[in-house]
């Protein structure tokens, strides 16, 4: 790709960029929310018109592709917001568009056999253990990636982006990931990587292309570079580590909220009880599907629970739904926020005015005026605080960049002024400058008196915010760090010990 | 932000000018083409008054249908609910039962019938498609054991009197249809309450999760759809003069095809009155055009439906072009 120009009314997302890819390399591109890495990457699969300049594919010079351009030029993408058909088995969601066929008389009808016997094949090699006729459906979302990397091989590309694949992933499904993208490396597959995590990027990247505000700052070997090198050129600065106060002590200070034996009917919330207290950060560590979320979504009233009781500066607080919690002073910023949290059809203005606004309503959040005024004011807070990168409030959600659009929703929550506010991965695709805000924001509403409440895969993540950690597995807190005390490997072991293998072991006879 | 970010944000791209004026446009195409084709017929005093009060009904249940699309729904029950709110009225009315009283017993029947559809969709959980499907045969056959089969009429003079009254042109039909449009603009702009109907549409789960009492919602979207069909009944009594058992039959195509050509997306979150008012007028030039260039009632159809089509396929073309 030369000189790549794209302009979008009142932005330039791109000014000039030059990117190359080769076979058999992972060339990771890398830059703050907003840079422009997914519209350089939209280019190349067709989704975008660049404004100006070129792009050759194996010698093929191109001014602007359309989607089967892209396509049949090898290339696949495997978006963030995967888009695998839920309503179809894996074997059809992978060969969708090219079925093989088999003659049967007259007619072709779609060869089932061979199509699963292919999607064995494929399904091996991505190292997914499922049978292809099941529906995507039932599938995790680690799962559903998997499928995603299948289907660029069964349309046999030579070029696979991944855009932000491992957001969503645990440590040991990116592990697993890892692996695929190693082996397909080998194959001679040239692959392009987009991450905030700078740890997985030492980890998998052969070369990175940092871009900052749409222009290119540079491409280098990733063995040349360090994490802070990286950080200096996309940032512009360095950036610090830790976010506790130190010798915070909080045995003695006012219990804030608190829960009381929370279980759910569906079994992935067993007896579970928990103090907060005030200026303290509690953090939710554990393995995808040990039930964090689920104890946040039933604690919030979004999912039902079976028994349990939620008390918030020691008054007893129904929170049945996410109206009653809302008003009760409850907030949660969801994990699968596209789904639970993001209106597309609205601006960045009403998405983040929601909140406040059914939160100072009665009956149901129907009754009351709008005020235009109110709406700009909080808006404009947030986009502040939160350092949303935007021309205009007035702009819709879905034309900024991923991570601004996780910002909008954070704010959105933040805005509703909640006293206790439960952050389920707080930072999902934010840019390590902002994440670092962001930990300092979570920590300002913790000195203020709030409770913050954190569920994060990354460990990280949890022991440079959380004064206290605790572990889930299997929908109960199995142990609780202070920060002093935890680790990486403790946390680890905590999440996955014996116990839960030896249940396994005994199902399996 | 750069300076020449600031400048681009005050010129409108094609696709924002498109979005804004895009209706307005062709509707005055179509006057403007009438106004060609049959000049001395188009330049008449009662061309506007004729074309307003037959684009009435059809604005008015246009407005509620809007509702159902909003959330991305729909109401396929409103023609038979204007036909059995119309009924009830007109069987009031000759029982001996004051007009206005009437009126509002009828409008109260449309939103008693709206809320029966609101129920039904909030407890089965299924699509507003299949219900008000069932419903729309529910209601007409109740419409026709209730009037045994037949036409009622014969109303008060003080009705029939007030419904034909036109204040410079514009005849009380229409007076009432914008009377229902500026309210239900004020509602969906200015009011929490429109505001939420908004969000339930673009997303029924972050609308859950951001407090909104989705079923709540859902159910007075049914209540005003049914109130405005109720309205629209009134307003078809006044102008036919007699209430049908199978009156307003169909007219759900042409208050989804006003909504839908008023920028309506049928995916829900996306619209406005304004456009749905546009949309029902562009529908009534339409049948005004047909009928001044005598086209057969038969062929109206087809154009009408290719009509429909062409211009909400060249609303998605340009939104489409415009977004790569
Ligand atoms: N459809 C669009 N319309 C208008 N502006 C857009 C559109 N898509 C992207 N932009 C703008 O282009 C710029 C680059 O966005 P892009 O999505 O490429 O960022 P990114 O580097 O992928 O960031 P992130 O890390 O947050 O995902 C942003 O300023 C964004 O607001
Ligand atoms: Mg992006």
């Amino acid at each position: 790709m030369k000189n790549v120009v794209k302009k979008f009314p009142g932005v330039t997302a791109l000014s000039g960029i030059t990117f190359d890819i080769l076979a058999g390399e992972v060339h990771v591109l890398l830059g703050e929310n907003g840079a422009g890495k997914s519209t350089l990457m939209k280019i190349l699969s067709g989704v975008h018109k660049p404004t100006s300049g070129t792009i050759n594919l194996g010698g093929k010079e191109f001014t602007g592709l359309t989607p089967k351009d892209s396509r049949d030029n090898g290339i696949s993408v495997i978006y963030q917001e995967l888009s695998v058909i839920n309503e179809l088995s894996i074997q059809e969601n992978l060969f969708v568009g090219h079925l093989p066929t088999k003659k049967l008389g007259f007619i072709n009808t779609v060869d089932y056999a061979q199509m699963k016997e292919h999607t064995k094949e494929l399904l091996e090699k991505v190292g997914l253990n499922r049978d292809p006729e099941t529906f995507v459906e039932n599938l995790s979302i680690s799962e559903k990636q998997q499928v995603e990397i299948a289907k660029a091989l069964a349309a046999d590309s030579k070029i696979l982006i991944m855009d932000e694949p491992t957001t969503s992933l645990t440590s040991s499904e990116v592990a697993h990931l890892f692996k695929v993208v190693r082996q397909l490396k080998k194959e001679g597959k040239g692959i392009v990587f987009i991450s905030h995590k700078l740890g997985e990027i030492m980890e998998i990247g052969d070369r990175v292309t940092v871009l900052k505000d749409g222009t290119y700052v540079g491409t280098k070997n990733v063995s040349d570079v360090t994490q802070d090198d990286l950080v200096t050129m996309m940032v512009g600065r360095q950036i610090s580590g830790s976010y506790q106060h130190e010798n915070a002590d909080f045995n003695k200070a006012e219990v804030i909220f608190e829960v009381k034996n929370l279980t759910r009917r569906d079994g992935k919330v067993k007896n579970v009880s928990f103090k907060l207290r005030r200026g303290e950060i509690l953090g939710f560590s554990g393995l995808v599907g040990s039930g964090r979320s689920e104890m946040m979504n039933s604690i919030f009233g979004a999912q039902p629970r079976e028994s349990g009781e939620i008390y918030i500066y020691g008054q007893k607080a129904d929170c049945l739904t996410p109206y009653q919690s809302i008003k009760n002073g409850l907030a949660m910023v969801t994990e699968n926020r596209r789904e639970t949290g993001f209106f597309h059809n609205f601006n960045i203005k009403k998405n983040i005015s929601v909140l406040p606004f059914i939160k100072k309503s009665s009956g149901g959040g129907t009754v009351g005026l709008i005020s235009a005024e109110q709406e700009e004011k909080w808006a404009d807070e947030q986009k502040q605080r939160l350092n949303i990168k935007c021309y205009s409030t007035a702009q819709g959600i879905t034309e900024l960049s991923g991570g601004n659009q996780q910002k909008v929703i954070l704010g959105k929550w933040l805005a509703a002024d909640s006293q206790i506010i439960i952050f389920d991965e707080p930072t999902k695709g934010i840019d390590v400058g902002s994440k670092g805000e962001i930990y300092t924001l979570m920590r300002k509403l913790a000195d203020e008196g709030k409770g913050v409440l954190v569920v994060s895969s990354e460990l990280p993540e949890l022991l440079a915010v959380c004064d206290t950690i605790s572990v889930f597995r299997e929908g109960e807190i199995v142990a609780t760090f202070d920060r002093k005390d935890a680790t990486e490997e403790k946390l680890v072991a905590a999440s996955t010990a014996e116990k839960g293998k030896e249940k396994k072991r005994d199902s399996r006879k | 932000m750069t300076a020449e970010n600031k400048v681009k944000q005050n010129t409108l791209s094609f696709k924002q000018i498109w979005q804004r004026y895009g209706t307005l446009g062709i509707l005055a195409l179509l006057l403007v083409i009438l106004a060609v084709l049959k000049p001395t017929y188009f330049f008449q005093s009662s061309t506007v008054t004729q074309i307003l009060s037959q684009s009435s009904v059809n604005i008015l249940i246009a407005l509620g249908e809007f509702f159902a699309i909003l959330i991305a729904g729909i109401d396929l029950s409103v023609g038979s609910v204007v036909a059995l709110s119309g009924m009830f009225m007109a069987k009031l009315m000759v029982s001996g039962t004051t007009p206005v009283l009437a009126v509002l017993l009828g409008i109260f029947m449309g939103a008693m019938l709206g809320f029966l559809n609101g129920i039904l969709v909030n407890s089965t959980g299924l699509h507003p498609f299949i219900i008000t499907l069932g419903t729309q045969a529910i209601f007409r056959g109740v419409t026709l054991i209730i009037s045994d089969s037949s036409a009622v009429f014969g109303f008060p003079a003080g009705f029939t009197k007030f419904m034909a009254q036109r204040i410079f042109y514009v005849p009380v039909a229409a007076l009432i249809a914008f009377a229902v449009a500026l309210v239900l603009a004020f509602l969906t702009k200015k009011t929490k309450l429109g505001r939420n109907i908004y969000a339930l549409g673009g997303n029924k789960e972050s609308a859950w999760y951001s407090g909104i009492n989705v079923k709540l919602h859902m159910l007075i979207v049914f209540i005003i759809s049914g109130i405005c069909a109720g309205i629209a009944g009134v307003v078809l009594l006044g102008r036919v003069g007699s209430a049908e058992p199978a009156a307003a039959t169909g007219f759900e195509t042409y208050a989804i095809a006003a909504a839908i050509i008023g920028g309506t997306s049928f995916f829900g979150g996306k619209g406005k009155i304004f456009g749905v008012v546009m949309g029902g007028l562009i529908i009534g030039v339409i049948n005004f055009g047909m009928n001044l260039l005598s086209v057969s009632s038969t062929l109206q159809q087809v154009v009408m439906g290719a009509l429909i089509i062409g211009s909400v396929t060249l609303d998605r073309f340009v939104a489409a072009e415009n977004r790569r």
